[in-house]
């Protein structure tokens, strides 16, 4: 029997702050063991929490980037459980008022997927285990890194829609430079919670809760896996168990995780060190002014104003240098679509064959609008354009000068052309006379020998102009 | 001598630092063995600590604690100092930094004698819980010096300190204060940062002071109040000044008697409250009756709050990071289990297993919720008590001072005893205790003035005017 | 009444362990301190839950940091201790 998947996300992000979110402790990634460790984010007897504002700013930049409500009061609750990487054995976190709450993002098909709320939270410890010894070894630099918690509603049907909204989620975190996103690195986190039922049902299923989702990838394998699973068991009369599981790449599979907790419950209260939290409607609106323009708002534009494709605004905004790059083109020389067509062919094939970013780059956006420019007005070709930008990307250089070095500037004038046009067809006499009794195809090849023969300032509009002439 | 006259006799030449803190340490040595009020004596720190405040006194530069001798609460931490909270669990913690008030007065360059003895993780009304021993009383050492800031108390009475830094989260330093017939002063939460005192309820903890004299403990919480940012529950408002109104008039004073307090009282302490409030209408006060409808859900609103926090302050004393390690246990589970069972003791495992019932899910709402929602009744009636009144006089403890042995083993009526004083820590107002008596059996009485929040000084005003009028007895060691 | 199940499910989650004397008097001194607090269970009113006063968004920590303590003062009261890290046992 075929089933109805219903997914709900739990996604952790660490915030990029300068300091931790309860102590002035650095917030990086790596480094040493307990290097990066003070009496308060290691629980030590007699210390407070110290909020920084900076995660309270960032969670609610992580709202407005959701369409989340920022709400002018929010406070914090202990969670509290027994695991060696969390030093006060309760984590900090927002329970009963959260900072952001009732948000949405719309998934490609136009679905709007709800969040249920952002709450700001301190990540723990990293455990290393150390099998000559069969112990465990913590190491509390990332005890208090800041997270949010993103938990949506349970609104997804397939595994597509996730894989669109966390692609989404990313970049959005990303522009707001609210996180880093990566999920590699474990800066972006995803749990999800899935059930199935039988198509038309509305009771949910009991439903995994699946961990260790290290790629977009991995997430739309593991949901696959636990269809099939959840499936099978259901189709054999049996009943799926409500567990967390975790995901293991290599083999691509779920299996169960040992709880963390036997006895599960948290013992949930607000936290008594730390005052709740006011934000006025000045500090949100001052916090909203300095939301950047989002990827999807890009995106809109790069359709609504500049004219472009809806694919080829959503590949340039996946990333936000990327898409920076091309806005400051784009403002340099108003050449919108001729740009973005340079960006997403040689400049992006570029970038993949040399693995480099375009933050990296030898020449910048306003030589890449100029290079746009002298293709758009006829100066170059289009192919040479390509070429131009080749050359740019390995020393840079003005793309006039280019240009004129590399002798790309087009012929303006026919004179020379009668002649040349006349030798080709000579010594492409049989295809000529092919052409003229019918067979259309050969113009291209005919064209193409043309254009060799005039060398690099070809002008492939007048080339082509005297040739209709010709083969009238 | 006062800590005013002190401090001239120190600035002026005629006492040395170093001299009066040999003093003290001798005393110690002579008279702690038996009253057992200290867990910690920093002999050679405090001779140090002595010689650089005279130096500091010698230039000119002193402060209001340069070279005064205080003890220190075994539940703060001072950095290079073992602070055991009076528990196995704690017995060789040498803490890496200094609590927020030591480190106010180190700056002043106080000098610490050592660390007193306490409740275990100051959770008693004895200081019998103690993993050291109880300290006992200096009036009579077969009395109990009352807790959990029993150590501070004993060690203001006994002569072994000039004053004492104590914690308060239901009574801690005012009730062992009136037992051992010094003066304890609870500020209002807020006014003394947090950092650094070791958890037992976040919500009601506050660091006081035992002295000789109301003026003594609003002259050492001048140097240890004020915001702090180490502790984001530490208040805004401008602090200090606290003996500002010390021998002002306090005639036109308007003073509350609530009578639920007076009810569970014994006759003598009943007695010994009301001829206060006499005293005071003679001086031309107001005295009238007030009340507090609450009072009858304080004492188990209390211990659900108070043992809630405790439960999760305590639960980061694994044995792994700090802390009595056990030799037993495979696991971390286990061991955990082993390390926390050995390391406390009876009545701290009494009260996590007390507030982790009102957490946990099914009793949340019935018991930990509701003591909340009389938190907030208890609050308002005293504002509204404060509408009316300046200052609330009230007994200290229902009873003085009982015998060691007397009532340890049955909880419930070591909580209900508690019903004088935790009202204050829910309503997060300041109070001070000082004697107002003593009892057949000569063991002193204490009283308590409860102020508005934030009012310090006229407590500590109203508190001096009686102190001036009554000797305190001196005990004999 | 508090029952041995209720008291052995608070040690779990208390994280202590008792032997069978010990558990039955901790239930027994479960039973009277309960008995104590269950007249919070009649109180009605329409008071709110106490929380702490809110304090401004303007006011928190400002973002920036500090140099952390040295590893070895973090590692200092800690019983057992390998490669700079917290030696725990294996977690079950």
């Amino acid at each position: 029997m075929r089933y109805q998947p219903v997914i709900g996300l739990e996604i952790h992000c660490e915030l990029l702050t300068n300091s931790k979110v309860f102590c002035t402790c650095q917030n990086e990634f790596g480094g040493s063991e307990n290097t990066r460790v003070c009496p308060r984010c290691s629980g030590m007897p007699g210390t407070l929490p110290l909020l920084n504002q900076g995660a309270v700013r960032l969670a609610a930049k992580a709202g407005f980037a959701t369409n989340c409500t920022v709400n002018g009061y929010s406070s914090f609750d202990r969670k509290n459980y027994f695991y060696p990487d969390l030093p006060k054995a309760y984590q900090i976190t927002q329970f009963e008022h959260p900072i952001c709450t009732d948000g949405h993002i719309d998934v490609a098909g136009g679905k709007r997927i709800r969040i249920n709320r952002i709450h700001i939270e301190e990540d723990a410890g990293k455990l290393v285990h150390d099998d000559y010894e069969g112990v465990s070894l913590a190491d509390y630099n990332r005890c208090g890194v800041p997270l949010i918690e993103i938990v949506t509603e349970p609104d997804f049907r397939s595994a597509e829609e996730v894989q669109d909204f966390v692609t989404q989620i990313a970049q959005r975190l990303k522009y707001a430079g609210v996180c880093d996103a990566r999920m590699e690195q474990g800066s972006l986190r995803v749990d999800v919670n899935i059930s199935i039922m039988p198509f038309g049902s509305e009771e949910f299923g009991t439903r995994a809760e699946i961990k260790n989702l290290n790629s977009v990838k991995s997430i739309g394998r593991a949901i696959e896996y636990e269809i099939q699973r959840q499936s099978e068991i259901l189709d054999g009369g049996g009943k799926v168990v409500q567990e967390t599981r975790r995901y293991n790449e290599n083999r691509d599979d779920t299996k169960p995780l040992r709880s963390k907790e036997e006895a599960h419950d948290y013992r949930y209260f607000p936290e008594p060190d730390i005052p709740p939290v006011l934000l006025s409607e000045e500090d949100i609106e001052a916090i909203r002014k300095e939301m950047p323009e989002l990827p999807h708002e890009r995106s809109k534009r790069y359709t609504e104003e500049y004219g472009l494709p809806a694919d080829d605004a959503s590949l340039l905004t996946a990333q936000k240098e990327f898409s920076d790059f091309y806005d400051e083109a784009a403002a340099s020389e108003p050449e919108y679509r001729m740009i973005s067509n340079l960006m997403l062919g040689e400049v992006s094939h570029l970038l993949n064959e040399t693995g480099s970013d375009i933050t990296e780059v030898k020449f910048s956006p306003a030589e890449l609008a100029k290079t746009a420019k002298l293709a758009a007005d006829g100066t170059v070709s289009k192919g040479a354009a390509k070429e131009i930008v080749s050359i740019m990307f390995k020393d840079g250089g003005d793309p006039r000068r280019i240009a004129q070095e590399h002798g790309f500037i087009m012929d303006t004038d026919a004179s020379g052309l009668d002649e040349v046009i006349d030798k080709v067809l000579a010594e492409n006499a049989d295809a000529a006379e092919k052409y003229k009794n019918g067979n259309a195809k050969l113009f291209g090849f005919i064209m193409g020998q043309a254009i060799k023969a005039c060398g690099k300032s070809a002008n492939p509009a007048l080339i082509k102009e005297a040739l209709n002439k010709k083969l009238q | 001598m006062d800590l005013c006259e002190l401090r001239k006799k120190l600035d002026g030449g005629d006492i040395g630092a170093v001299e009066l803190t040999k003093e003290y340490l001798d005393r110690i040595k002579r008279f702690d063995g038996e009253i057992n009020s200290y867990i910690t004596v920093c002999e050679a720190e405090a001779i140090a600590q002595a010689e650089a405040a005279q130096q500091v006194i010698d230039k000119g530069g002193s402060k209001p604690m340069t070279g005064i001798p205080l003890s220190v609460k075994d539940n703060i931490c001072t950095n290079g100092v073992r602070t055991t909270c009076a528990s196995r669990m704690l017995e060789d913690h040498i803490p890496i930094y200094d609590a927020s008030a030591v480190s106010r007065l180190k700056n002043e360059n106080f000098v610490m004698l050592g660390k007193t003895n306490m409740d275990e993780f100051a959770m008693g009304g004895s200081s019998q819980t103690s993993y050291f021993g109880g300290p006992k009383n200096p009036y009579n050492t077969g009395y109990v010096t009352g807790g959990s800031s029993g150590g501070a108390a004993a060690s203001v009475a006994a002569g072994l300190c000039a004053a004492a830094l104590g914690s308060d989260t239901g009574g801690s330093v005012r009730q062992p204060s009136a037992f051992c017939g010094v003066t304890g002063l609870k500020p209002t939460y807020g006014t003394v940062s947090r950092w650094g005192l070791i958890a037992f309820a976040s919500s009601l903890d506050q660091i006081g002071v035992c002295a000789l004299s109301a003026a003594d403990a609003g002259y050492v919480l001048n140097s240890i109040c004020g915001r702090d940012c180490n502790d984001a529950t530490t208040s805004p408002i401008p602090s200090g000044g606290y003996t500002s109104a010390v021998g002002s008039d306090i005639s036109g004073i308007r003073i509350g008697v609530p009578k639920e307090f007076l009810d569970g009282s014994t006759d003598e302490v009943k007695a010994a409250v009301l001829e206060a409030a006499e005293y005071y209408r003679s001086l031309g006060c107001t005295v009238k009756e007030c009340s507090l409808p609450s009072l009858e859900y304080a004492v188990s609103a209390y211990y659900l709050i108070s043992s809630a926090e405790a439960a999760s302050n305590l639960s980061r004393f694994d044995g792994i990071k700090y802390g009595h390690r056990s030799g037993l246990g495979e696991d971390y589970n286990e061991l955990i289990k082993s390390s926390r069972s050995e390391g406390f003791g009876r009545e701290v495992k009494r009260r996590i297993m007390l507030g982790n019932y009102a957490l946990c899910s099914g009793y949340y709402d019935a018991y930990y919720n509701n003591a909340r929602r009389i938190r907030t009744q208890i609050r308002k009636e005293y504002a509204d008590i404060f509408s009316e009144c300046d200052v609330i006089l009230t007994p200290t403890a229902p009873s003085p001072a009982y015998r060691i042995g007397v009532q340890e083993n049955d909880p419930v009526k070591m909580y209900q005893a508690d019903i004088c004083t935790v009202t204050v820590n829910i309503a997060g107002l300041p109070a001070i205790s000082t004697t107002c008596g003593y009892s057949a059996e000569g063991m002193p009485i204490g009283m308590s003035l409860i102020g508005r929040a934030f009012d310090e000084k006229t407590i500590i005003a109203v508190c001096d005017r009686f102190e001036r009028d009554h000797e305190r007895r001196e005990c004999v060691l | 009444m508090v029952d041995e199940k209720l008291t052995a499910h608070l040690a779990e989650l208390s994280k202590l362990e008792f032997t069978d004397e010990e558990l039955a008097d901790m239930t027994k001194d479960m039973t009277d301190i309960i008995g104590l607090m269950d007249k919070v269970c009649g109180f009605e009113s329409g008071a709110e839950p106490y929380t702490l006063e809110a304090a401004d968004y303007k006011a928190l920590r400002e973002d920036k940091y500090e140099a952390s303590y040295p590893s070895e003062d973090i590692l200092r009261n800690a019983d057992k201790v390998k490669n700079d890290s917290f030696v725990v046992p294996k977690v079950v």
